[in-house]
Parts: structure tokens; C-alpha cells; sequence
């Protein structure tokens, strides 16, 4: 993934419409063409993935080529002149559209991304209001067979993005093209329901789609339905990387923090308490912090791996059965929350736990999948009801009227709404274990932090390394995010070449941030602004340490006892099961 | 052991084409027959790769002397190894014959159709066991490798390479030099070295016979280019359904290990260098290059963005060199006998020869490798040996299904790169097929867009969509649902696939659309204005072939069936619905029917013609008379006036008094009929025949007034002011072209229009002695049999082209020669030679052939110092006739086109006067009894339209009732019933009509041939419907 900063290199110049501009070397036409202020309109072109050069939409002409060539494919050389908008050009690519749109299912008002598809806005922009090539029409029935994802491959325009982002950045591979020519359909090995393929449903291809060819399962009427139900008693919890991330959705630039306006959303929208997943990502802390410690000291297996991202428990399951020792095992704080909830605050409230809902709204599509893993169901219910994606509450809040933007900051509920600065980089590649480090530390050291941020661990570079000297014990850890990234490390513990204790995986690129359930489109840029917005969100918390939360605190007291105390262990933890690959 | 010294070396070929027609049982035999005769120890029998001449296989040669034998099977070969083996004898009827002289060849290299080639791709193919290294080595084998290891530095090779100016042979056509030299300048210390071995093109096989005939070439020149590059690997990347390639590779490589020339220290050199083979699962676009590396390292076989091209970034990332297997194959010989030699073969910028694949409509089919700069006419014609059954060439395509075709007026195209781009064509990898005037260029456009648009990858949008657009918009124009703007559609969709597409596969997909859209644009036009197919092929458009091809659209299919079934009085109905002139076609007609019939794929076709006679025949016979009906009752009140009563004026008239209208027939000469009256010799055409015919229109109240010349005795202006509405004008074409050559104007000379008038006319009783005839069409060879039976003692027909370029019927031609007609082809009269304005002679000049015009005809060209002279004391020319349209004065609104005849709508044939129609040749110029009588009828329907006030324009089908049921299709061959004919001897002192008629038995056993392809059309025609889904339908 291109994420770091480009290295310095030598300057190229080139000619564009005519404009004398200055690219760098290795950078492609469209590279240098965008950066210039040139907008070459593109299709399969994603920042995050390889060149495909396969919708012919971005070509251009180049002086002296024999055709149009694709300007996302086509490395600038010094004296290049290019021509972006000439007849053929604008011709090309409106055939292209045509052609694309002849066999694609126009159905726009009721797509999943109408009004922010990007064939659409090419369609518009390029004035196709009549079909001029109509003809035969590829058939094939949409796959609702997982909880999570929805691939309809009659709106499927092979742009192969899906295709890449599942290959190359989560090194999953359970989709493809097959058969040849006008048959050529993404799917899966035989045409097999997604759900009988080792899919990790972390919906990183919903994200990376520019039409509606794959979406989530949508729970909306469900969450409206319990809502409307006097007798229910709803509450929802909001993860931690929503509130840095949801704005976009209401045309709020990327990278600005609304959690006071979420909550003030989500009580309009009728719920009966709003709760906030960071409350157990501290809790979560507490006990995947103790599990370390006494890996660490008692000689369990190491190193121990996170266990928060169900995307990456899941991939894990399928294709490193043989590592499963290796992760926590602590539920995920979505989980933590929902067993909570239905045990410690339904007594607390008095409360009829068959009567409560809880709904959580997450960043991520395999978390729909997480809630209803059979296992999860400690309180004696089904922990958590509902999980819905940072869009699916977007689009409730828009049929609600609500515009986030315009709405008031509001607080949590309590107790299961407060929450530490340590709870909320959990949205962030590397959050948990800087949030476990900053409890671990003090734990183990009976000292303060001399400085919170273990900057080490933070950043966009795919595996990160750190270690830290807990009084004469090095405690090495390290972080990957894209389960691509994470088959590195796990290959090393296979070969025993690994020497960490403490692992964090993440399975989407960035973390939670750059999570399957967030607003489209996603882009480094757009994942480096969530990221930064995180951080400061952990700035302004007055508690920046999770075991100093003090309604983490009460719930030991009054319910748990103590850390991986025998309720913890029945509520809190789980166990995990080989899937095949 | 030593070898024993073998005397004779019997070669079979065991290329596919060869073991397809059964060579491995002539094989066997033929060793188990020199065993048993105790020859083991003194002949060999060796099985070698493809030879090339497929259409003839399974070929043999014996050595020493170079004997062929074509069409080989098991059970000659006792006579052969008797006759040639033993006795030192040639097997006559195992020669290949001359197809027009049918004189046969023994010698290998007297056969036309390896003379003009040139083999060095294929050296060692169909001479040597491509399973022993050893004959490999005994032809020169890996003396190249060994030069290159022991006195070359790769730079020399390089050098050597790029000198040479061998272009790849996969299609580009990029320098292989360069290409090499771009590899071996990345960086990098691990390089490849690729053999693109995936021939995918329909009816292509170069690369194929190459790897199965001689594997080692391409090893060794995969090894010397590995050598030069710097790779220590490489790849063949050969297609699993080519299983005796693969096989033959499998052993070159393991000899050439054995031998030291393929693994570690080739040689002692230090170079060190592996192969292997990998096998492609017959996905055409891993021919693309990105696409075949993407193969090898096990990922679906699509292609990728260049640059980075291969040579930087090629297989597992590492810079590689693709070639393919002709381009391999040549190094060899380049190396061996230098750069210089190789660069000396060719054109300026297209070096060496090309393996091509020629097939289709071509005699002999097959592969053939020719020096570049050979003309496209040069192959089909001296090489492939023309097309079959004296049909008219139409295109021949090049490039395989990606490539484009090329019309008859690029037979002299010179075969290289860059020419055949220029044509709209591409070299492509070699594949070369000939169609004739029985394809039709639509579907075969749609052909090749179906397996290209199949073969697509399916990664990018104009490859995927594009093509499958395209070939929707080809199908319904082929099922006659085709619209004028489709053609926009079609040329927009292929400028864009053609700009925007990935790979080459999606740029050359809309190729073969766009150069039948360039060449044949006319086609379409039918197919979608006329909703025709006029080459017969498309189903939806498509009754039967006899009725397609009848300029008339006769419906012979019913008549046929009738006639079959013993129903003649029904059967006549049916014809006269068409064609007042039964009697008249039936002994004359050009028969396109026949010449279409689907019967004549199977054995000969069936006798349209003379079962329309027999009706007539029968009619007369029955009847006395024959009878087009009665008069009108009610006639209309508007007159119509026919100038010219020959078949067009006499059919317009015919329809005409059937719709009531009152017609005047006005005739110069003293006789009705037109040509079929003063042109026609009477024994091919009995007057009595015309008169009936002719009798049975005045019967229908036309008025025919003779002796009446339009022009002086009557003009335009008189007739229409004398109260006729409408005129037609069907004067025809009576004048005559002149030689244009001194002593034309002496006596003896005429031209044979007027011959034959005179003659017709009874004007002519005498001829001279000896006559000599200039000209190759029916006139002449008329005037030639005229003057014979006139009582010439010698006649000789003097023509500048050959025997098979003669635009004369094919039976006239013989019927002449078997009466003693002496025909000089190639020969062109330059004077006429006389005293006192009296003739005695003609000095001809000999022609050769040059290059081919227009009509695709090679263009003589005199020799010169080949004067020779006939003695003659009468000349008569008929090189051509032309209208004479001086009956026209100048400014009657009557408008003539530049080839001096009449310019009319040609749908309507009304001409620039109002009211004033055309039609007959003095519209088409010269043409057939049947054009004639098909434009009399087209007339008709506009002057009754037009005095009517209805729309001229409007659609003119006609329906065409079909037999329900009728008898059953006999199986296998029949023979066709031949009608007699007088004996040559017999009839060449007299007009009796030649030919005779059928007995009812006859008619109806030969009416039974009838195929019934119709109702093979309409089944199509009925699941065509069925398919057609409305656009934008799923």
C-alpha cells in the first residue's frame, strides 16, 4: 500500500493540455495529471491497489502512441505531452460507459449506492441519458449466504478492485474472476455461496466497490423495529472509530471528531440508553492485560495475539488454525459490552435482560457476523442483537431527519458510557497496544507513565515493532494491520522466528478507522485523517489510562471481583474454533 | 554397427495433416514391404514432419531422385516399392496432376506449388526424423550453436541479429535483433528466454508443423538467443492440444542433453543453459505476451499494462525475451550463413520469408513458406493453384481472426509488414484463407468476431462489451434485422476497441469488421437495405441457393418438387408466375442456379435449366401453342410504349397487358426478339422456340411493330405526345468495340454482333475458309461455331488470357473445342495483314501474364519479338458490346452514364425524363437473358406503380410458396441425368440444335435430386426466430 510518504526523487517534465507541469519519476500520468490539478476521470483506479488499467476510462493521448493509453498505468518520462480531454478521448470514454452501463442492472434508486456510485456520477458527468448499445445481459443471482456481505454480480462492473483488495492487502484470495469474455463473472471457486468459502467478512471489498455490486446486510428495519417496541428496552454502544468517521457521511470533511453529536443522534433516533463501546475496550485492557501478565510470568503461550478484530479471529480460524493458542482469550469489546450489559446493568437497572436489545454500531461488517457466533450468548442471551455499520446508522439518522451537523454535543449514559483516552485509540492500528502498555506498565511497575504515547506503535507503516523495559523485563511487541500484513507474522511464528510476547492484529488497513463498515470512499488520505482525529480524541480525554477508569472500577468492585476473576472468565473470555481453509 | 549405405530414402510424411489422411498405416506398410522384399539393408524409411501440400496427403518422396506421390494410401505401397523401388519406375497415378492439364509431375520440385517457395523456417521439415537428433545434426544442426560458443561474443550475435533484419514472426513484427538486445541490456543477473508456442488462430498450423517436423531449430535457436541475452532458462510455451509437438520437444530436449547441447558447460563453453516446456490450457490470449508470463507463473492468463515490457519485467519479474517459434527457428540459418544472406531475402524493411497457413477456397491448401515481397495473387494463385470450381476469387484473409482481409484489387499487394498494414490487413502470425464469391463477407466478419470476442480475457470494458456488441449488431444485420445506422454503430464500437482496448486481442478484434466494412461495405448494405445475402449464406435471408442466386428469384424450389412428383401443368404455372420465357431459359440461361446448387457440393448439381426446358418442351408438345393466358378484359386507358423488343422490352410488355395497360412494342429490325432473335445461333436457340414464346405475348393483345427505328422513325417527344403515358427503352446493346489496330477496316473483317446478325437474319450464307475470331465471351465463341457450320475450313479463336479467365459458359467452350475449334490463349492480334483492302491474314503477338487488375484477372502484357501470323481470310471481333445510344438526342432530359448507357434509379429504372423508363443492357451494358427479363419485370412494376400513382420506392417482395411435402431425398451421390447431345462430327455442318431434351422419366428422376436445402434453411430460420430476444431483454 502506498501510505508512507513517496521518497524523494528526480523531478520529470511533462506537458499537459498544453501546461508545462513537473512530475516525479515512477509516478504514472493520472499521479502526475491529479497532483497538477488535472482531473482525469478513472473507474477501477483505487489509491490503495495495484494498476489494473482495466476500465479504459482514464485514457488519455499520448504524443506519439498508437492508441489511447491508460493514464493510471502509464509511467510519466521526461518531454511526455498528453492530451486529457481531445474528441477521441471524450469518445472513448463515453463508449466505455455506455458499453459498461449495457450490461450493468440500472435499477439506481434502489441500489445501495445510488448517489454515491461512481459509475453514476461518470454517467451524469459524461451526459448518458439514452442506451444506445443494448443487447444480451450476464444473469446471476445476488449471494446473501453470509451475515455480513451481499455480492450481486449483476451490477458487478470487473473493475477487479473487490478482487485486489482481498488478494494483495488482506491476502485472502476467496474471490476472482473466472470464465472468459462477456461471461466473466467475480465470484467465488465453483460459484460456491460466500458463506461456504473461508471469507473473513472484514467487507474491505464493500469499501474498495464503485457501484453497488457488494454491500452489508442491512439491520436497519430490525434496530427500527425494537425501537418501536415499547416493551424493549434498546441499548447501543458506538465503537470507538465511529465517532471520527461518521461526519463524512454529512458531508463533514474526514478526520473530524462528532462524538458529542453521535450521542445526540442516537438518543434522538429513540434509543433508551447510549452507550459507548470504549467503555469496554477499557475493560477489555484490564483483562487482556492481566492474560499477558500471566502468560508472561506463569509460561503461557507466547506470543499472545489480540483478539478484538472478529476479521482477523476469523481468518485466523481458517488459515492459522494451528496458532489459535496464541490469541487472547478475551472477547472482543463489542461482546464484552453485550455480556455486561445484559447481566451487570440489567441487575443494576432492573431491567429484564429478555426485555433488552442491545444494538452496536461498528466500523465493521464481520462484527455482524461476531454477534451471532453461538458461543456469544454468557448472559444467557444472545449478547449483542444487532450490528450495524457506521452507513447503516448514517442512513437511520438521514430517514430520522437528523442531520449530524447540526446537532448539539451531547455526553453518555452511565456507567457503560464512560470511557478513557486509552479506550478510544483502540479505532487506530497499534491503539490496543498502546493502551495495554499504558496499564501494563503501571501494573507491573506500580509506577507512573513518565510519557502516555508510545509513538512506536502508532502510523500507517503495516508491521511495527516496539519494546519496553518493565523493570528489567523486555517486553517486545509488535503491530500489523491488512491481514496480509498479519500472514507475516504469523508465518514467523510458524517458523519460530517470531520472538515477541505481545502481537496486535487488526484486520483492516489502518485499523477500525479503515474498517469494512465505514463511509465510502476510503483512501490513505481519508484513513490518515480518521487517524490523526483519534489521537487528538485520546488528547482532550481527561482519563488517558484505562484501568484509572472509574466505572471499570465500580464494575470490578461490584460485580466482577477482579481481573480474570471466575465471572470474567465465564463473561468475558471465550474460545475459538478451527474453520479450514 | 555402422549404417548400411542405403541407395533409396522413402520419406513419409508424419506431419498432422499427413497422419490425419492415414500416413502412419502407408508408414507402416511401406516398412513392412521393403522388410519382406529383403531391402531393408538397401532402402530406408524414414517418417518426417509436415511437407506442406496437406491437401494431397499423405505424401511420399523417394530419394535419390525426388519422386512425389500425393494421396498415399496402405495399398499402394506393394506397387510402389515393385515399381519405383524395384524396377526404377514411375507410379503414374500416384503423381500430382496439373489441375487444368491434368499432365502429372514426378519430381518433387517441378510441383507449381513448391516452386515459388522458399524454406528456411521450414529447412529440415519433411526431410529429416524429427525424433533423431542425428539427422538434425547431419543437415547442419547446432554448427550455429557451436560457431556462436566457440567464436562469438553475444555483442556478435546481437550485431549479428539485428544486420539480419529479422522481424518477429508472432505478428508485431518487431526487430528480433533489438528486442534481443533490450533484454540483455536490463539489469539484472537472472534472465529468460521465452518460445511463444500458444498458435491459436482457426486454421493456422506454422508453429505447429515446425515443433512437430524439426523441434531441434528451435531449440538451437533458443539456446543461441539465451546466449546472446544472458539467460540461463528457458520456456516453450506450447499448447496442450498440440500432443505430437510436445512429444517431439520432449525428445529434442532430452537428445540435446544426452549430446551435451542443452544443461550445464554447454560445449565446454562455460554457458550453461535449460529448458523446459510448460503447457498452455488453449487460451488464445496467452499468445499476448503479459498474458503467457502470467500463465507460466500460474495465474490466470490475462494480460497487463506495458510498459514495463518483458524485456525489463517479464517472467517472475525478471527481464525476458519472447519470441515465437518461426522466429526462433530462422536464427539458425542466420547465424550459420550471416546476416548478409538473410538481409539479402525479402523486401527493404520485411527480411526473409514467412511461414503461412494457406487455406479455404484455394486448391491447394496447405503451408507454404515464401520469400517476402511475393504478392498475395503469387500465393493463391501460383502456389494455392487458384480457387476450386472456376469460382470467382472475393478476399483472402491474413492475420488469422485478428487480422483483416484483402479484396481482389490487392492480389498484387506485396506480402511484408508494413504493405499489408497499409492494406488494412496484418501479417499476423501466418495464417492466410481464401474465400470465394460463396462467402458471405458479414458472416465471415461475424465468424471471426465470434471466436475473438470468445477469446477475449474478459478484463477490460471494449474487449468484453465491445465485442459481444458488435457481434449482436453483425447478427441481426445477417438475420435481416440490420438498420443503416448499425454500420455508424459498428465503426464507432470498433474505433474504440481499436484505440482503448488493453491488449492486442481487444485493439484487433474489430479488424476483420472493419475491413469487410472498408471492402465489402456494399454487402451489408444488401443484407440490411434489400434484406439479401448475396452470396446465399445467411439462413435468415436465405430461401434456397438456386432461388437466392437467380437473378429473377425464380422459385425453383417448387417447380422442382413438382416436376418431381409428375406435376408439370402445375410446375409450368409456377415458372410463368416468373418468367414469360421458358422455353427460351431453358436453352440458354446462364443457370446461376446450378452454379449455387447445394447438390453441386455433393456431386453435381441439379439440371435447373433443362428441367425448365422440359416444361416448355412439354407444353408445346401437349398443347401446339404455348399460352401466357388471355387477354385482359377491362383494359386501362393509359398506353405504354416499348422501344425494343428484345427479352427485357418483351417481359415489361408481358407484365404490362397482364395489368391491363395497353402496350406497343416499337422494333428496328425486322424481327421480335432482340438478341435472343439476331444473336443467338439457332443451334443453341430454334426460331420455332422464339416464336412460340413470343406469340404467346401478342396473344395477350401486346402490339409489336417492326422495321421501326427509334431515333429517326419514331423519337421520345413523338411518343409521348401521341398519347402514351410512360415509355420504356430496352434498345439493348447491339454495337460492337473495335480492335483498334491497323487493317481493321479491310474486308473479311466484321465484328461478331453483326456476324451473328447477318447470319440470324439469313443474310449470310457464306463465310471464308479460314476464319480467325477475336475475343473470349459468348459472342465469339457463337460467331466461332457459326462460322464452322457456315462452311469455314479452319476457325481459330485468338484470346489474350488463359483457358479458365474465358467469360464464355464452360460448355460452349468444349462444345467448340469438340468440333474442331482451334483456340491460341495468350495471344493478341496487332494488324491485320492484306493487299488491295482484302485480307489474307491476322499477325497475332504472344501474351504473358502480368500483374492482376481489377476483375482479379493477371493482365497480359505483350512479348515482345512472339509475332507469328494466321493465314485467314476473315476476321471477326468480339471483344465487346457496347449501347448505342445515338437514338438520344442530346437534351431530352435522357441522361447517359460514363459507360455509355442509360443512368437510371436502379431500383426504379426511371430515368431523368418523366414518365421515360430504362432497362435491359442498354442499362447494365451487356449481360445475361435472365438480367434482362429480371429488369423487364422491375420496369413493369414501376410504370404500373407509376401510372397508378403509387410509391415506386416501396418494397417489391415477392412471396415465395415452398413444397410442404414433397418426395424423400435420395441418399448419397446421384448421378445427374445428362440430356443428349448431336455428336461434334455431326452437328458441326449443320444449326441443328445441339442439345436435346428430357423425357418426362428423365425430368422427374432428375427433379428428385433436389436436396431440399430449403427446408434446412427454414428450420434455421425458425430457431433464429425463436432465439431473437427484443433489446435490452435479458
Amino acid at each position: 500500500m502506498a501510505v508512507s510518504s513517496p521518497p524523494i526523487t528526480a523531478t520529470v517534465n511533462i506537458t499537459i493540455d498544453g501546461q508545462p507541469v513537473q512530475g516525479r519519476e515512477g509516478q504514472t500520468i493520472l499521479e502526475a495529471a491529479r497532483e497538477a490539478g488535472f482531473y482525469i476521470p478513472t473507474l477501477c483506479y483505487h489509491p490503495d491497489l495495484s494498476v489494473r488499467a482495466a476500465c479504459r476510462i482514464c485514457v488519455v493521448e499520448v504524443k506519439g502512441a498508437r492508441t489511447l493509453q491508460a493514464a493510471c498505468a502509464y509511467p510519466i518520462t521526461e518531454g511526455l505531452v498528453v492530451r486529457t480531454s481531445t474528441p477521441a478521448v471524450r469518445e472513448a470514454r463515453k463508449v466505455n460507459l455506455e458499453l459498461l452501463l449495457s450490461n450493468h442492472d440500472i435499477n439506481c434508486p434502489s441500489c445501495a449506492r445510488n448517489l454515491n456510485c461512481e459509475l453514476q456520477k461518470l454517467a451524469r458527468d459524461f451526459n448518458i441519458v439514452e442506451p444506445r448499445f443494448q443487447g444480451e445481459r450476464t444473469h446471476h443471482e445476488a449471494d446473501h449466504s453470509t451475515p455480513s456481505i451481499v455480492r450481486d454480480p449483476d451490477k458487478c462492473i470487473l473493475c477487479r478492485r473487490c478482487v485486489d483488495v482481498c488478494h494483495e492487502v488482506q491476502g485472502v484470495g476467496v474471490i476472482g474472476p473466472s470464465e472468459r469474455g462477456f461471461r466473466t463473472i467475480i465470484g467465488t471457486a465453483y460459484e460456491e455461496p460466500l458463506a461456504q468459502q473461508p471469507c473473513v467478512l472484514c467487507g474491505q471489498c464493500i469499501n474498495r466497490c464503485p457501484v453497488g455490486a457488494l454491500y452489508e446486510v442491512d439491520y436497519t428495519e430490525q434496530v427500527w423495529k425494537a425501537l418501536a417496541d415499547p416493551k424493549k428496552f434498546v441499548v447501543v454502544q458506538t465503537a470507538p472509530a465511529i465517532r471520527v468517521a461518521i461526519g463524512e457521511e454529512f458531508g463533514i470533511p474526514a478526520g473530524t471528531i462528532v462524538t458529542g453529536q453521535l450521542a445526540a443522534g442516537l438518543r434522538r433516533l429513540g434509543f433508551d440508553r447510549v452507550f459507548d463501546t470504549d467503555f469496554s475496550a477499557d475493560l477489555t485492557i484490564i483483562e487482556e492485560g492481566h492474560e499477558l501478565l500471566e502468560r508472561l510470568t506463569r509460561g503461557g503461550t507466547l506470543p499472545m495475539i489480540t483478539s478484538c478484530s472478529p476479521g482477523w479471529i476469523k481468518f485466523i480460524e481458517h488459515y492459522y488454525s494451528d496458532l489459535l493458542a496464541h490469541l487472547s482469550t478475551c472477547k472482543s469489546p463489542q461482546q464484552m459490552f453485550g455480556a455486561v450489559a445484559k447481566t451487570y446493568y440489567a441487575e443494576k437497572a432492573g431491567i429484564d435482560p429478555k426485555d433488552m436489545v442491545v444494538v452496536s454500531i461498528m466500523p465493521c461488517t464481520a462484527k455482524k457476523f461476531e454477534c451471532q457466533r453461538p458461543e456469544m450468548d454468557d448472559s444467557g442471551f444472545q449478547d449483542v442483537d444487532y450490528a450495524i455499520t457506521t452507513r447503516e446508522l448514517a442512513r437511520m439518522l438521514r430517514q430520522a431527519g437528523i442531520d449530524l451537523s447540526k446537532l448539539p454535543e451531547e455526553q453518555y449514559d452511565d456507567p457503560l458510557g464512560r470511557s478513557t483516552g486509552a479506550a478510544v485509540i483502540f479505532g487506530a492500528t497499534g491503539g490496543v497496544m498502546e493502551a495495554a502498555l499504558r496499564t501494563v506498565y503501571e501494573v507491573v511497575t506500580k509506577r507512573n507513565l513518565p510519557s502516555l504515547e508510545f509513538k512506536a506503535v502508532r502510523g500507517m507503516e503495516g508491521i511495527k515493532e516496539a519494546a519496553v523495559d518493565l523493570d528489567g523485563t523486555v517486553v517486545k511487541v509488535a503491530v500489523a494491520h491488512g491481514l496480509a500484513n498479519a500472514r507475516v507474522l504469523l508465518d514467523k511464528i510458524r517458523d519460530g522466528s517470531a520472538d515477541y510476547h505481545f502481537i496486535e492484529i487488526m484486520a483492516c488497513p489502518a485499523g477500525c478507522i479503515g474498517g469494512g463498515g465505514q463511509p465510502i470512499p476510503t483512501s490513505p488520505e481519508i484513513r490518515a485523517a480518521r487517524m490523526r482525529a483519534i489521537y487528538r480524541e485520546d488528547e482532550r480525554m481527561v482519563i488517558r489510562k484505562s484501568h484509572e477508569n472509574p466505572a471499570i472500577q465500580a464494575l470490578y468492585q461490584e460485580f466482577l471481583g477482579q481481573p480474570l476473576g471466575e465471572k470474567s472468565h465465564h463473561l468475558l473470555h471465550t474460545h475459538y474454533t478451527p474453520r479450514g481453509k | 554397427m555402422a549404417e548400411p549405405f542405403y541407395r533409396a530414402h522413402v520419406l513419409t510424411c508424419a506431419g498432422t495433416g499427413c497422419s490425419a489422411s492415414g500416413s502412419l498405416a502407408v508408414h507402416n506398410a511401406m516398412e513392412e514391404e521393403v522388410r519382406k522384399r529383403g531391402l531393408a539393408d538397401e532402402v530406408k524409411v524414414i517418417p518426417t514432419g509436415c511437407r506442406g501440400f496437406c491437401s494431397m496427403g499423405p505424401v511420399m518422396i523417394i530419394y535419390p531422385d525426388g519422386i512425389f506421390y500425393c494421396q498415399v494410401q496402405a495399398e499402394d505401397v506393394p506397387e510402389i516399392v515393385e515399381e519405383t523401388l524395384v524396377k526404377g519406375r514411375v507410379v503414374g497415378r500416384l503423381l500430382y496432376r496439373e489441375p487444368e492439364s491434368l499432365k502429372g509431375l514426378p519430381y518433387y520440385h517441378e510441383i507449381p506449388f513448391y516452386g515459388k517457395q522458399l524454406r528456411i523456417a521450414l529447412r529440415n521439415c519433411g526431410f529429416i526424423n524429427p525424433e533423431e537428433i542425428t539427422e538434425y545434426i547431419a543437415c547442419g544442426g547446432y554448427e550455429a550453436l557451436g560457431k556462436v560458443l566457440r567464436e562469438m561474443s553475444p555483442t556478435d550475435v546481437l550485431d549479428t541479429m539485428k544486420r539480419s533484419g529479422l522481424r518477429g514472426r508472432g505478428g508485431a513484427g518487431f526487430l528480433t535483433g533489438l528486442k534481443w538486445e533490450l533484454t540483455r541490456r536490463a539489469p539484472g543477473d537472472v534472465k529468460y528466454v521465452i518460445c511463444n508456442a500458444d498458435e491459436g488462430d482457426p486454421g493456422a498450423f506454422m508453429d505447429r508443423s515446425v515443433l512437430e517436423g524439426d523441434p531441434h531449430s528451435v531449440v538451437e535457436g533458443m539456446a543461441i538467443g539465451a546466449y546472446a541475452i544472458g539467460a540461463q532458462e528457458g520456456f516453450i510455451y506450447c499448447r496442450a492440444e498440440y500432443p505430437l509437438a510436445i512429444h517431439r520437444l520432449k525428445i529434442a530436449i532430452k537428445q540435446a542433453e544426452e549430446y551435451g547441447l542443452l544443461g550445464e558447460d554447454i560445449m565446454g563453453s562455460g554457458f550453461s543453459f535449460k529448458l523446459h516446456i510448460k503447457e498452455g490450457a488453449g487460451a488464445f490470449v496467452c499468445g499476448e505476451e503479459t498474458a503467457l508470463i502470467a500463465s507460466i507463473e500460474g495465474r490466470r492468463g490475462e494480460p497487463r499494462p506495458r510498459p514495463p515490457f518483458p524485456s525489463v519485467s517479464g517472467l517472475w519479474g525478471k527481464p525476458t525475451n519472447i519470441n515465437n517459434v518461426e522466429t526462433w527457428a530462422n536464427v539458425a540459418p542466420i547465424i550459420s550463413r550471416g546476416a548478409e544472406w538473410f538481409a539479402s531475402i525479402g523486401t527493404e524493411r520485411s527480411k526473409g520469408t514467412k511461414v503461412f497457413a494457406l487455406t479455404g477456397r484455394v486448391n491447394n491448401v496447405g503451408l507454404v513458406e515464401v520469400p517476402m515481397g511475393i504478392t498475395v495473387g503469387d500465393i493463391v494463385y501460383d502456389i494455392g493453384g487458384g480457387i476450386p470450381h472456376k469460382k470467382q476469387f472475393k478476399a483472402v484473409q491474413t492475420g488469422g481472426p485478428l487480422g483483416g482481409c484483402l479484396p481482389v484489387t490487392s492480389l498484387n499487394t506485396p506480402v511484408d509488414y508494413d504493405s499489408l498494414t497499409s492494406a488494412g490487413a496484418t501479417m499476423g502470425s501466418g495464417g492466410m484463407i481464401v474465400v470465394d464469391e460463396d462467402t458471405c463477407m458479414v458472416e465471415f466478419a461475424k465468424f471471426f468476431l465470434t471466436f475473438a470476442q470468445d477469446e477475449s480475457c474478459g478484463q477490460c470494458t471494449p474487449c468484453r462489451i465491445g465485442g459481444k456488441r458488435m457481434l449482436e449488431i453483425l447478427t441481426r444485420i445477417t438475420q435481416g434485422e440490420g438498420k443503416l445506422e448499425d454500420l455508424d454503430r459498428l465503426e464507432e464500437l470498433a474505433r474504440v476497441m481499436a484505440n482503448t482496448s488493453l491488449c492486442a486481442l481487444g485493439q484487433l478484434t474489430p479488424s476483420p469488421v472493419m475491413s469487410t466494412l472498408r471492402h465489402f461495405r456494399d454487402e451489408y448494405i444488401a443484407h440490411i437495405v434489400d434484406k439479401r445475402c448475396p452470396a446465399g449464406v445467411c439462413d435468415a435471408l436465405v430461401i434456397a441457393k438456386c432461388h437466392n442466386a437467380c437473378p429473377l428469384g425464380t422459385n425453383v424450389p417448387l417447380y422442382t418438387s413438382l416436376i418431381a412428383e409428375g406435376r408439370f401443368d402445375e410446375a409450368l404455372a409456377v415458372v410463368k408466375q416468373d418468367n414469360p420465357f421458358p422455353g427460351i431459359c431453358g436453352r440458354v440461361c446462364v443457370a446461376e442456379c446450378e452454379a449455387h446448387c447445394r447438390r453441386g457440393q455433393i456431386d453435381s448439381p441439379v439440371a435447373v435449366r433443362q428441367l425448365k426446358r422440359f416444361l416448355a418442351d412439354w407444353e408445346l408438345q401437349q398443347a401446339g401453342k404455348v399460352s401466357l393466358g388471355q387477354p385482359v378484359a377491362n383494359k386501362r386507358e393509359e398506353k405504354v410504349a416499348v422501344i425494343g423488343a428484345g427479352p427485357a422490352g418483351l417481359t415489361a410488355a408481358y407484365y404490362l397487358a397482364k395489368d391491363g395497360f395497353p402496350v406497343t412494342v416499337f422494333e428496328a429490325l425486322p424481327v421480335a426478339g432482340g438478341m435472343l432473335a439476331v444473336g443467338i445461333p439457332e443451334y443453341r436457340l430454334p426460331r420455332e422456340i422464339l416464336d412460340v414464346e413470343i406469340d404467346a405475348i401478342k396473344a395477350l393483345g401486346v402490339e409489336i411493330v417492326t422495321n421501326t427505328r427509334f431515333g429517326s422513325d419514331v423519337t421520345l417527344d413523338d411518343l409521348l405526345t401521341q398519347g402514351y403515358s410512360a415509355v420504356l427503352i430496352s434498345t439493348g446493346a447491339h454495337g460492337c468495340s473495335k480492335l483498334g489496330i491497323p487493317g481493321e477496316e479491310m474486308e473479311g473483317v466484321i465484328a461478331g454482333v453483326d456476324f451473328l446478325r447477318e447470319v440470324n437474319l439469313g443474310q449470310r450464307r457464306s463465310v471464308g475458309e479460314r476464319v480467325v475470331v477475336v475475343g473470349g465471351g459468348n459472342v465469339a465463341i457463337d460467331a466461332a461455331r457459326s462460322a464452322l457450320r457456315l462452311g469455314a475450313k479452319e476457325v481459330h479463336v485468338v484470346y489474350r488470357r488463359q483457358r479458365d479467365d474465358m467469360p464464355a459458359h464452360e460448355q460452349e467452350i468444349k462444345d467448340a473445342e469438340d468440333e474442331g475449334i482451334q483456340f491460341h490463349y495468350l495471344t493478341n492480334p496487332v494488324r491485320v495483314l492484306g493487299a488491295d483492302w482484302k485480307m489474307t491474314g491476322v499477325e497475332c503477338q504472344k501474351m504473358m501474364l502480368g500483374e492482376f487488375d481489377r476483375s482479379g484477372r493477371r493482365r497480359p502484357l505483350p512479348i515482345t519479338g512472339s509475332e507469328f501470323v494466321i493465314e485467314a481470310d476473315m476476321l471477326i471481333t468480339a471483344i465487346g458490346q457496347v449501347a448505342d445510344l445515338s437514338c438520344l438526342p442530346p437534351d431530352d432530359g435522357v441522361v447517359a452514364t460514363r459507360h455509355g448507357t442509360i443512368a437510371v434509379n436502379p431500383k426504379t429504372l426511371v430515368t431523368g425524363r418523366m414518365g421515360v423508363f430504362a432497362a435491359g443492357d442498354v442499362v447494365t451494358g451487356p449481360a445475361t437473358v435472365i438480367e434482362a427479363i429480371a429488369q423487364g419485370r422491375e420496369a413493369a412494376v414501376s410504370i404500373s406503380r407509376y401510372l397508378q400513382g403509387e410509391d415506386l420506392s416501396a418494397p417489391r417482395e415477392r412471396k415465395v410458396e415452398l413444397p410442404t411435402e414433397g418426395l424423400p431425398v435420395p441418399e448419397g451421390e446421384v448421378p445427374r441425368v445428362e440430356a443428349p447431345r448431336l455428336d461434334p462430327t455431326e452437328r458441326k455442318h449443320s444449326f441443328a440444335e445441339v442439345e436435346g431434351g428430357f423425357t418426362a422419366e428423365m425430368a422427374r428422376r432428375e427433379a428428385a435430386r433436389c436436396l431440399r436445402c430449403y427446408d434446412e434453411h427454414a428450420k434455421k430460420r425458425r430457431e433464429i426466430a425463436k432465439q431473437s430476444v427484443p433489446a435490452g431483454v435479458r
